[in-house]
């Protein structure tokens, strides 16, 4: 029995991990890529807050978003931007977004036996001026994709997002086919209605919803710039462009 | 080139330097090279990187706690498991074939990965096991491959890029590393010419290994050479479909064909493993990505115009739509 | 560590399961037979815990023999097959169930088909064209799905078990060395060599 005498030997457990809940979502499209992610943070069936955001700007044409055990999470995104800064400082230029992806993966697996609990899912734009969507588990396995849906309501979303981007077990009308890519405007709405979905059926996500959006240097942003609660996050008006849309989530 | 050997080699005083520097250093996580380009996967040249290890004291009992899914289903860090890859050596190179799915649970966390790993155009590793271990381990294997290049101003044999793995991974045995991975390639060919010249024993004993080889390697530390292996959970059922229509003088049609249908066959019966098939062919000059097929168009319409192709699906029922085993008399049937 | 085969073909039910009786790390005997004949036309290979295999075998065929007696007639294969699912399923919440795994093969002489029934020892039971049980089942069941044929000949559907047994000798780390394999068809049961 533990008395406070140590006549018998005792055992602590170390559990140095929590699952904070919340999802994380990126699509990319032809010339632009969207990163969202929602901003509760909970713990168990407490929410500790409503505004804790899991998406982060990396660079000009680079979000990272982060989702799992929100302490390993902003570790993870301090390391990952201190690393840029020494990139940018050594080379006077910003590090490639296929560059950034094995960087995380190296970072990562440096952990790999004492994992950061971390679902990282990058997006932005790629050095061609195509949209880009790198996903990672805990220890750095990464591959590039069109979309994902990491965190507590992947599982309601990603096959939302199969059917809606890939046109999984949709057959298109006669003489048609799926298009490769859809415009900007599609794909917000098919990101909002994830949240706004996934809100509804979990419990750990909701009350405020962060979307990143990336525009190819030289692209249309698509009216993007005149919707409502958007922030343009530019540095530049001549290369890519930053915007970040904010919306309300069901606070319940 | 001179200098530029030193730095890479593991024998000169710099890199007795760079080793006890590596000792010394305070904070692993800040080094030089990190400034520079060499941030990634660069720093990996100096030698094998250092790993952060909680402190506890089993450091290995304390991963396996937080992430092994097959004693707990419900701990935190799933890592993805659940695979079928195969590799087998004929009369015309390697067929190398991987499914496409990673799951976690019961959850299928990806249907489009790539468990090849083109480590250089004559090296393909498989993937089965930790995902982010293969990927990760096969890259660093890729850089390590490309020094022997510079340094011994040749390629790399199979056996010796195999070894190189197997003894880096048996370093780790018991932390806690999972893959079980095939090492296929084609040694490079000895030159009649070069051969009648100075037939020495050393010569002769290079001219038998050179060819298609592939090498098994898994992370108790296991190598093994052989012709013919299959890894993963669907591995059985690959298994059956495979051994029963392997040959050495299959040609290359009909052996693209067999490695996709026993991939195939590991989709059909194991849940683990399935939504595409990878196929490579790994020849004289090197490998060639063959396709890419989806399990389920592969059951219902085949793989299409390839050679080799049955022209109908794969699936049983396909394949015996209208036979029965009823013995009926015609007469009474008609009745 | 029993293994199991059967498959149909053009008029018949082909059964074979090893011949091994293994108690520890010990082969107790080599050559028994675990394929049941339970009526003219009815066969059943059981494997599964030591002990309940036999008991539950007998006790299925007296009682398919008793129905036959007070019937003249014996039950057709998807009776047979549904009754002995019934008694296993009744068994699995007695006090204590058999823990037996079956293959139910049967020729139903009024409709010239042949049946085939793979049942667990929960209780779960389906038709199938081919079926196994044990770890063949996991070299096997891909390789009939390749090979298989509905309407083999006797030769063919042998040549097709030859193949099942050849992989499991080939892969299996433990391989039975024996098996024992019956056919029933219209003519009745009968045992084979291989």
């Amino acid at each position: 029995m533990p008395d406070g005498s140590f006549a018998h030997p005792q055992q602590r457990q170390f559990n140095p991990y929590t699952d904070n809940g919340g999802t994380i979502l990126a699509i990319a499209g032809a010339d632009f890529t969207v990163i969202a992610g929602d901003t509760r943070q909970s713990e168990g069936y407490s929410i500790q807050t409503r505004y804790a955001p899991k998406v982060f700007r990396l660079t000009d044409r680079a979000v990272l978003a982060v989702n799992g055990f929100a302490a390993d999470g902003n570790m993870f995104v301090k390391k990952v931007k201190q690393r840029l800064e020494w990139y940018r400082h050594a080379h006077a230029k910003d590090m490639p977004l296929h560059a950034i992806a094995r960087l995380i993966q190296t970072m990562l697996y440096a952990q790999r036996f004492f994992p950061y609990y971390v679902y990282n899912i990058l997006g932005g734009i790629e050095e061609d001026g195509s949209g880009a969507v790198y996903s990672f588990d805990p220890v750095g396995s990464y591959e590039r994709e069109a979309c994902r849906a990491a965190g507590a309501a992947q599982s309601l979303v990603q096959p939302f997002l199969d059917n809606q981007i890939y046109f999984k077990n949709q057959k298109a009308a006669a003489g048609q086919s799926h298009p490769a890519h859809l415009p900007l405007s599609d794909v917000l709405a098919i990101v909002i209605d994830s949240f706004t979905s996934a809100t509804e059926r979990h419990i750990e996500v909701g009350d405020g919803l962060e979307i990143y959006v990336v525009v190819a240097k030289g692209r249309s942003p698509q009216g993007l710039e005149t919707m409502r609660n958007v922030q343009e996050l530019s540095t530049r008006p001549d290369g890519d462009r930053m915007f970040i849309l904010r919306r309300e989530l069901k606070k319940d | 080139m001179n200098s530029f050997l030193t730095r890479y080699s593991s024998t000169s005083p710099e890199a007795d330097i760079r080793k006890a520097k590596e000792l010394f250093d305070e904070d692993g996580d800040v080094s030089d090279v990190m400034w520079g380009s060499a941030s990634g996967f660069g720093n990996l040249a100096s030698g094998v990187p250092m790993f952060k290890l909680p402190s506890v004291p089993d450091p290995t009992s304390f991963l396996r706690m937080h992430t092994d899914d097959h004693a707990d289903p419900s701990c935190r860090i799933k890592i993805k498991h659940g695979t079928t890859t195969l590799a087998f050596r004929f009369q015309g190179g390697v067929i190398v074939a991987v499914d496409s799915r990673a799951t976690a649970g019961s959850y299928v966390a990806s249907g489009t990965v790539k468990k090849v790993i083109e480590i250089n155009p004559y090296l393909l590793g498989t993937m089965a096991g930790g995902a982010a271990d293969c990927q990760y381990w096969e890259t660093y294997l890729g850089i390590q491959c490309r020094l022997h290049e510079l340094r011994n101003r040749e390629r790399i044999s199979v056996a010796a890029a195999s070894k190189y793995l197997s003894n880096l991974v048996y370093s780790y045995k018991g932390m806690g590393l999972s893959m079980g991975t095939m090492i296929c390639g084609w040694d490079k060919t000895v030159r009649i010419p070069e051969m009648n010249r100075d037939c020495t024993e050393a010569i002769r004993a290079n001219c038998r290994l050179q060819g298609p080889a592939i090498f098994y390697v898994d992370s108790d530390g296991s190598r093994l050479k052989g012709d013919l292996f299959s890894v993963g959970s669907g591995s059985t059922f690959a298994y059956g479909v495979l051994d029963q229509g392997y040959r050495w003088d299959l040609t290359d049609a009909e052996a693209q064909e067999l490695g996709r249908r026993s991939i195939y066959a590991a989709g059909h019966r194991d849940a683990f493993s399935g939504n595409t098939v990878n196929l490579y062919h790994v020849k004289q000059d090197g490998w060639q990505f063959i396709g890419n097929y989806d399990v389920s168009k592969l059951h219902y319409e085949g793989p299409g115009d390839v050679p080799g192709a049955p022209g109908t699906g794969y699936g049983y029922d396909l394949r015996v739509a209208g036979r029965t085993s009823s013995d009926a008399p015609q007469s009474e049937g008609q009745a | 560590m029993d293994i199991s085969f059967a498959l149909t073909g053009k008029g018949y039910v082909i059964v074979a399961a090893d011949t091994v009786a293994a108690r520890s790390i010990v082969k107790m005997k080599v050559d028994e037979d675990k394929i049941k004949v339970l009526s003219p036309h009815l066969l059943m290979a059981y494997s599964g815990e030591p002990g309940d295999t036999v008991q539950f075998a007998e006790y299925v065929e007296r009682n398919i023999r008793l129905y036959q007696i007070r019937n003249t007639h014996a039950l057709r294969p998807p009776s047979a097959a549904s009754w002995i699912r019934r008694t296993l399923a009744d068994s699995l919440r007695s006090r204590k169930p058999y823990a037996v795994n079956l293959l139910v093969g049967g020729y139903d002489t009024s409709t010239h088909n042949p049946h085939l029934y793979w049942i667990d020892y929960l209780g779960t039971m389906s038709e199938v064209p081919f079926a196994a049980h044990g770890y063949g089942a996991y070299f096997a069941l891909s390789l009939l799905d390749r090979y298989h044929d509905p309407e083999a000949s006797v030769e063919e559907g042998l040549a097709t078990l030859k193949r099942c047994i050849d992989e499991v000798a080939k892969r299996l780390v433990v391989n039975p060395e024996k098996y024992k394999v019956k056919i029933v068809d219209k003519d009745g049961v009968r045992e084979v060599e291989i």
